[in-house]
C-alpha cells in the first residue's frame, strides 16, 4: 500500500523535470547554432578547402564566403554568398543562398563559362558541397527545430547532445551527437550515427580563434567512412560586422561579383 | 618378380596396412587444420579457389594492371540483383515491386560485419550501391529551376509515381539499360562488396530477405562472385557425386569382366589411395583446390585403374593354366613390369610438362596428376600383388578365363572377336593405314577450323540458375559482362607545353603585370626543373608583387595574372578538354555500332546529361560544352550530389586518366578479342587529340589474357612432352623405329580428337586444352603395352604372323578390357553439373576408344607393312640363334 504513492510521486517528479530539462537542451542547441552560424551581423572569410579521398588524392577549392543576418536575429533569416576563386576553371562560379528558418532555402547557382544563372529547386540539402565531404547543410547550418534534442551527458567542458530528426526520411542519419563547448557554445565535434548505431561521419573543429570578440572556428574537418577520406576547411581573413549591403545577395550580383567585398 | 612386387607379395600385410596408414595420415593432415584451424596453425587447411583471375599468377602484368585500375577507380566486385516482373504490364514499375526493391536496398545497405579477430569491415559497400533509391536524378523542376534529388527518395504510392521513376531513369543515359532495362520492364540493383569471398554470405542474406516479399516479381541474384561461389559448390558436388559414380561404374564393369568381387576391389583400392595421396599432398603443401586441381581425381582414377586392369587381365588369363597365384603373379609381373614402368613414365612426363605452362593452376594440376600417376604405379606394383597374396588361396577356385568349363581360352566371344580384328589388321594392313591417313588428312583440315574460345559463365549448364539469370539480364539490359578501357595521358615533356600555355594566357591579359610575369616565364622555360617548379616560382613572384601593391587595380591585375598561371597548369588536365571528350564520345558511338558492346558509360555521358538539364532539359543541349571551363563547371555541378565520388569511377581527380565502361552482351573470349581489335583499329584510324595510350582491364579481358597464355603454353608443353615421350620410347625399345611406331596411335588419337573439335565447332577451351596431355598419357600406354608384348612374343616365335595371333590373345584382351572399363566408366561425368567436367568425360571416353582402335588396328597394320625395318635386327638375331 505504501509503494504505490511512492511510484506516483516519482512519476510526477519525472514529468516535472523532463520539460525543464528539454527546455535547457533547446536553449543549448539554439545557442550552439547561433555561435556556429550567426556571429555578428555579417561576416566574411576566405576558405581553403582540401578534399582528400580514400586513396589520399587531394583536390582543393578556394572560395570566399559572405554572410548577412537579416535583422541581426540569431537563428533567423540569412543570406549567403559563396564565390569560387580556384581551381582556375571554376573561377567566378558562385552560389547564393537565402536561408529561411522553418522552410526550404532558396538557392541559386552561377556558372560563368556557361553564362548561366540557375535556380536550384528546393530539395535535399544533405548533398555534397562541391564534391567535398561537407554537405550544403553543414555550410549553411541545420535548423535546430528540425531535430529532437536530448542532453545525454554533461562534462566539465561540454554538453553532449543527441539529436534525432523529426522527419526520419529527410536525413540519412539516424541521429547525431554534438559536443558543445560550455563556455563558447561552439560545437567542436559531431558524430553521425546510422541505423545500425554506428558512427559513419565525423565533424571536428580543429582550431578556434577569437576574431572581433567572437570565438570562431578557423579550421575544421569532415570525415566520411562510407566513402572514405576527409575534407579540411581552413578559414583566413575572417572579419565580422563589415557592413555588407543586403543588395549584394541578389541574383544580379551573381554575374557581377562584388569584387571589392571579395578581395 | 622385381624386388618391390615380390617384397609386397611376401609381406602383404605390411604393404596393405602401410597404404591404409598413408591414406589416413594424409586425410588427417588435411582434416585437422581444416576442421580445427586454431589447433593446427602450422598445417595447411583446405582452401578452395574458384576465382578465374587466379588463372594468371598474381604478378602477371595484366592482372597487376587490373588490380591497380580497380583500386584507382574504386571499382569493386558486384553482386547483381535482377528484378523482373512478368505479371504486370509495367513490369517492376508498380508500387508493390518498387516498395520491395526499396526495402531490399535498405536491407542490403546494412549487410556488413567485422570478422572475428579482424579489424577491416566486410560486406556491402553501401555508399556505392546502384539502386533506384541510392542514385541521383537531375531534372527540370519548373520555373527554370533544376532539381538534384534521389531518383526514388521513397517507395511510390501510386501507379503514376512508379512509372515516373522509370521515366526519370530512362532520361539518364548512365542509368538507362543499366539500372532500368531498355524495355522499361525490369531493373537491376548493383551491390558492390568488399571482396569476392564475402559474396556467399551476402547472397544468402539477400535471398532470406527476398523470401519475405509476397510480391510477384522474380529476383535473379547473379554477378561474377556469385558464379564463383556456385562454381565452388558444384565443384564439390562433382568430386562428391560424379567421381564416386564413375568409380562405381568402373567397379561394375570390372566385375563384368573378371567376376571376382574380392579381387576387383584391389584396383579400386589403388585408385582411392592414389587419389587421396595426390589430393592430400596438394592440400597439405598449401595449394588450393581450384577448378583445375578439382579435376585431379578424375584424371588420376582412370590412369590408376589402367595398370591394375592390365595385371588383373593377365592374371585372369594365366591363372587357370598356372594354378598357383604366386607363380602366376611372377609371370604377370615379369611380362608387365617394363610396359607399366614406361607407361607411367610417359604419362608422368605428359602431365609434368604442364609445369612449364605460364598458368599457375595448370602447373599445379600437371605436377599433382604426375604425382598421382606415380603413386598409382607404386601402389599397383605393390598393393595388387600384396592383395592377391593376402586373399585365401581357395578364393581363386574356379577363377580365370576358361575356368567356367571352357577348355579353350581362346573360344570366348571376346577372344574370337579380337582374333578377327587381328587377322583383319594384318591382312588389310595397307587399307587400314590408308584409312588412318585419310582420317588424319580430314582431321588436319578440322584443326585449322578450331576456334579458340572460352567463357567461364558457360562452364555452367544452360539450365543452371546462373545461366538463366545471365540470359534474363542480357536480354533486357545493356549487358552484364564488364570490360574497362583505360585511357591515360602520355607522360610528355609538360614543361614546354605548360610554358606555352602560360605565354598564351599572359599575353591575352595584355597588362604590364602580365608582361613582367611573361618575361620571367621566358627565362624559366630554359632553366626550370619541371613545369611545377616553373609555376611555383612564377606564383611566388606574383603573390609577392600583389602583397606590396597599393592600388586596387594593380591588385586585380596581379590576381588575373595568378589566375592565368593556374589556368595554364590546368591545360594538362586532358580529360577536361572538350575535344578529348568528343573523341571518347565518337569512340563510344563506334562501339555501340559494332553490335558486341551493349552499352558504354564514360565521362562524356555525365557531362552531356548535366549540361542538358542545366539548359532546360532540351535534347540539343545534350552535348559537350565548348570550353574546358564549361566542362569543369558542369562537373562541379554534378558533384553537388549525394554521390560526388561516382565521378572518380570514370576519371582520376587529376583528369589525366579516364576509363570507358563497356557492358558486353557476351563473355565469350572471341567477342572480347573482337572488341579489343576494333578499338585498336579505331584508335589507329582516328588519332586522339592529345597523346594518350590505352589498355584494358576487367574480368572479361582477364579471361582473354589467360586463355592466350594457355593456348600458347599448352602447345609448347605438348611439343616438349611429345619429344620427351618419343625419346623414352626409343630408349624403351632401344630402337628409333619402334619409338616412332609407338607414337603413331597417339598422333592419330590427338589428330582426330582435335580435328573433330574443329569440325563440329566445339570451342577450344580450358578443358579441351588440358586434354591434350591426357591423350598423350593414355594413348601411348596402349601402344607401349602392345608393342612390348608383341616384341616379347616375337623373340620366342620369330614369325610376325604367329606373333600377331598371340598378341591378339591376352595382350589385346587387356587393352580391350581397359578401353571398355575406363571408357564407359567415365560416362557418369556427363551427369556432372559443370560443363568442363562433361567435356572431360566425353573426351576421356573418346581418347580411350580412339587410342584402342589406333593401337589394335593401326599398330599391327603398320608392323605388317614395316616389318622388314622393325624386325631387321631381331630377325637376324633370331636366325643366328636358330642356325
Amino acid at each position: 500500500m505504501l509503494r504505490k504513492p511512492l511510484k506516483l510521486a516519482a512519476a510526477i517528479a519525472a514529468l516535472a523535470i523532463a520539460p525543464a530539462f528539454a527546455q535547457d537542451v533547446q536553449e543549448i542547441v539554439d545557442k550552439a547554432s547561433a555561435a556556429a552560424y550567426y556571429q555578428g551581423e555579417d561576416g566574411r572569410a576566405k576558405v581553403h578547402m582540401s578534399i582528400k579521398d580514400a586513396q589520399g588524392r587531394e583536390r582543393t577549392r578556394d572560395f570566399v564566403i559572405l554572410r548577412k543576418d537579416i535583422g541581426d536575429a540569431d537563428n533567423g533569416e540569412q543570406r549567403f554568398y559563396v564565390f569560387f576563386e580556384r581551381p582556375a576553371d571554376v573561377n567566378k562560379t558562385a552560389f547564393l543562398v537565402w536561408k529561411h528558418a522553418g522552410s526550404d532555402d532558396d538557392r541559386w547557382l552561377y556558372l560563368p563559362a556557361l553564362d548561366l544563372v540557375k535556380r536550384i529547386a528546393p530539395s535535399d540539402e544533405r548533398t555534397s558541397f562541391v564534391g567535398s565531404h561537407f554537405f550544403y547543410e553543414d555550410v549553411s547550418g541545420r535548423g535546430p527545430e528540425e531535430d529532437n534534442h536530448v542532453l545525454e551527458e554533461e562534462t566539465d567542458d561540454y554538453y553532449i547532445v543527441r539529436s534525432t530528426p523529426k522527419n526520419a526520411s529527410g536525413a540519412e542519419f539516424a541521429s547525431y551527437k554534438n559536443w558543445i563547448h560550455k563556455a563558447s557554445f561552439i560545437p567542436v565535434k559531431t558524430e553521425y550515427y546510422d541505423a545500425n548505431g554506428e558512427v559513419y561521419r565525423t565533424y571536428s573543429a580543429l582550431a578556434v580563434e577569437t576574431v572581433g570578440g567572437h570565438p570562431t572556428v578557423v579550421k575544421s574537418s569532415m570525415a566520411d567512412e562510407r566513402i572514405g577520406g576527409v575534407t579540411e576547411m581552413q578559414y583566413s581573413e575572417v572579419a565580422y560586422d563589415t557592413g555588407l549591403s543586403e543588395e549584394i545577395f541578389t541574383e544580379r550580383y551573381l554575374r557581377n561579383p562584388p569584387r571589392r567585398e571579395l578581395r | 618378380m622385381n624386388i618391390l612386387s615380390s617384397s609386397a607379395a611376401n609381406r602383404p600385410g605390411l604393404y596393405l596396412w602401410g597404404a591404409a596408414l598413408f591414406s589416413l595420415l594424409l586425410i588427417a593432415l588435411v582434416a585437422a587444420p581444416t576442421l580445427a584451424p586454431r589447433a593446427f596453425p602450422f598445417l595447411e587447411p583446405l582452401k578452395v579457389d574458384t576465382d578465374p583471375e587466379n588463372m594468371l599468377s598474381a604478378d602477371e602484368p595484366v592482372r597487376v594492371f587490373h588490380n591497380e585500375m580497380k583500386r584507382e577507380f574504386a571499382l569493386h566486385d558486384l553482386i547483381v540483383v535482377g528484378v523482373v516482373n512478368e505479371n504486370n504490364a509495367n513490369g517492376v514499375f508498380n508500387p508493390e515491386t518498387l516498395r520491395d526493391v526499396y526495402e531490399l536496398t535498405k536491407f542490403a545497405e546494412t549487410i556488413r560485419w567485422t570478422g572475428e579477430g579482424e579489424t577491416e569491415r566486410k560486406g556491402v559497400i553501401a555508399a556505392d550501391i546502384i539502386a533506384p533509391s541510392t542514385v541521383d536524378s537531375i531534372e527540370q523542376a519548373g520555373l527554370g529551376s533544376v532539381s538534384f534529388d534521389w531518383l526514388m527518395p521513397a517507395p511510390p504510392q501510386t501507379e503514376a509515381e512508379a512509372l515516373a521513376v522509370r521515366e526519370r531513369a530512362a532520361r539518364i543515359p548512365t542509368l538507362n539499360d543499366t539500372l532500368v532495362s531498355g524495355d522499361g520492364k525490369a531493373l537491376a540493383i548493383y551491390i558492390p562488396i568488399t571482396s569476392k569471398d564475402v559474396s556467399f554470405r551476402i547472397a544468402n542474406e539477400l535471398r532470406a530477405k527476398i523470401a519475405e516479399f509476397d510480391g510477384d516479381a522474380a529476383y535473379h541474384i547473379t554477378g561474377l562472385p556469385i558464379a564463383q561461389d556456385q562454381f565452388g559448390v558444384e565443384m564439390f558436388k562433382q568430386m562428391a557425386i560424379s567421381a564416386p559414380i564413375a568409380m562405381a561404374l568402373i567397379f561394375a564393369l570390372m566385375w563384368f569382366f573378371f567376376r571376382r568381387l574380392n579381387l576387383i576391389v584391389s584396383p579400386m583400392v589403388v585408385a582411392m589411395v592414389s587419389v587421396i595421396g595426390a589430393m592430400g599432398l596438394l592440400v597439405a603443401t598449401g595449394n588450393t583446390v581450384h577448378i583445375m586441381s578439382s579435376m585431379i581425381p578424375i584424371f588420376v582414377m582412370p590412369i590408376a585403374v589402367l595398370d591394375a586392369v592390365h595385371i588383373l587381365s593377365d592374371f585372369y588369363d594365366r591363372y587357370p593354366a598356372i594354378k598357383d597365384r604366386r607363380k602366376t603373379l611372377e609371370h604377370v609381373m615379369k611380362e608387365l613390369w617394363r610396359p607399366m614402368l614406361f607407361t607411367t613414365l610417359t604419362t608422368c612426363a605428359g602431365f609434368a610438362s604442364l609445369a612449364f605452362t605460364p598458368i599457375p593452376p595448370v602447373q599445379v594440376f600437371g605436377v599433382f596428376v604426375a604425382i598421382g600417376v606415380f603413386l598409382a604405379w607404386l601402389f599397383t606394383v605393390t598393393l595388387i600383388p600384396a592383395y592377391v597374396m593376402a586373399m585365401p588361396e581357395k578364393a581363386f577356385a574356379g577363377f580365370g578365363m576358361g575356368a567356367g568349363g571352357e577348355t579353350d581360352h581362346e573360344a570366348t566371344p571376346l577372344a574370337r572377336f579380337l582374333h578377327g580384328v587381328g587377322d583383319f589388321a594384318v591382312g588389310r594392313s595397307k587399307l587400314i593405314v590408308a584409312g588412318f591417313l585419310l582420317a588424319l588428312a580430314v582431321a588436319g583440315y578440322g584443326i585449322t577450323q578450331i576456334r579458340i574460345n572460352d567463357n567461364p559463365v558457360k562452364w555452367f549448364h544452360a539450365d543452371h540458375e546462373i545461366r538463366i539469370a545471365d540470359r534474363a539480364l542480357n536480354e533486357r539490359f545493356g549487358g552484364t559482362y564488364m570490360a574497362y578501357l583505360a585511357l591515360a595521358a602520355e607522360d610528355a615533356d609538360d614543361l614546354s607545353a605548360v610554358a606555352d600555355a602560360v605565354d598564351a594566357r599572359l599575353a591575352a591579359l595584355a597588362t604590364p603585370q602580365a608582361q613582367t610575369l611573361a618575361t620571367e616565364a621566358q627565362a624559366l622555360r630554359g632553366s626550370a626543373e619541371s613545369a611545377q617548379a616553373m609555376l611555383d616560382a612564377l606564383r611566388e613572384k606574383a603573390e609577392a608583387a600583389q602583397e606590396t601593391t597599393e592600388s586596387d587595380d594593380d591588385w586585380y591585375a596581379w590576381d588575373d595574372a595568378l589566375l592565368a598561371l593556374d589556368a595554364a597548369a590546368q591545360a594538362q588536365e586532358i580529360f577536361k578538354q572538350p575535344e578529348m571528350l568528343r573523341y571518347i564520345e565518337t569512340l563510344q558511338a563506334h562501339l555501340a555500332a559494332n553490335g558486341l558492346v551493349g552499352k558504354s558509360n564514360a565521362l562524356p555521358d555525365i557531362v552531356k546529361t548535366v549540361h542538358r538539364d542545366l539548359f532546360l532539359g532540351e535534347e540539343d543541349a545534350y552535348r559537350i560544352p565548348e570550353t574546358p571551363e564549361a566542362v569543369a563547371q558542369t562537373l562541379i555541378t554534378y558533384q553537388n550530389s549525394h554521390r560526388p565520388q561516382d565521378l572518380f569511377k570514370l576519371v582520376t581527380p587529376d583528369f589525366k586518366k579516364s576509363v570507358v565502361w563497356l557492358q558486353l552482351k557476351s563473355g565469350d573470349n572471341v567477342d572480347m578479342s573482337a572488341v579489343v581489335a576494333d578499338v585498336n583499329a579505331f584508335i589507329a584510324d582516328n588519332p586522339p587529340p592529345a597523346a594518350i595510350h590505352h589498355d584494358w582491364f576487367g574480368l572479361t579481358y582477364i579471361n582473354v589474357a589467360w586463355q592466350q597464355k594457355m593456348v600458347s603454353g599448352m602447345a609448347k608443353a605438348f611439343a616438349g612432352s611429345f619429344i620427351m615421350v618419343l625419346v623414352l620410347m626409343t630408349l624403351l625399345f632401344r630402337s628409333p623405329s619402334w619409338g616412332l611406331l609407338s607414337m603413331a596411335p597417339l598422333m592419330v588419337t590427338i589428330g582426330v580428337i582435335y580435328g573433330v573439335i574443329g569440325l563440329i565447332g566445339k570451342d577450344y577451351d580450358m578443358p579441351v586444352a588440358v586434354l591434350s596431355s591426357l591423350s598423350l598419357g593414355l594413348a601411348v600406354d596402349y601402344a607401349i603395352h602392345f608393342n612390348a608384348r608383341a616384341r616379347q612374343l616375337y623373340e620366342t616365335i620369330g614369325d610376325w604372323k604367329e606373333t600377331a595371333k598371340k598378341a591378339f590373345g591376352e595382350p589385346a584382351r587387356a587393352i580391350f578390357r581397359n578401353v571398355i572399363v575406363i571408357g564407359v566408366g567415365f560416362t557418369p561425368l556427363l551427369l556432372a553439373p559443370l560443363v568442363p567436367y562433361q567435356t572431360v568425360g566425353v573426351f576421356i571416353s573418346a581418347i580411350l576408344f580412339l587410342a584402342g582402335v589406333a593401337t589394335l588396328l593401326g599398330l599391327p597394320a603398320l608392323i605388317t607393312i614395316f616389318k622388314p625395318i622393325l624386325f631387321r635386327k631381331r630377325r637376324n638375331a633370331h636366325v643366328a640363334q636358330t642356325a
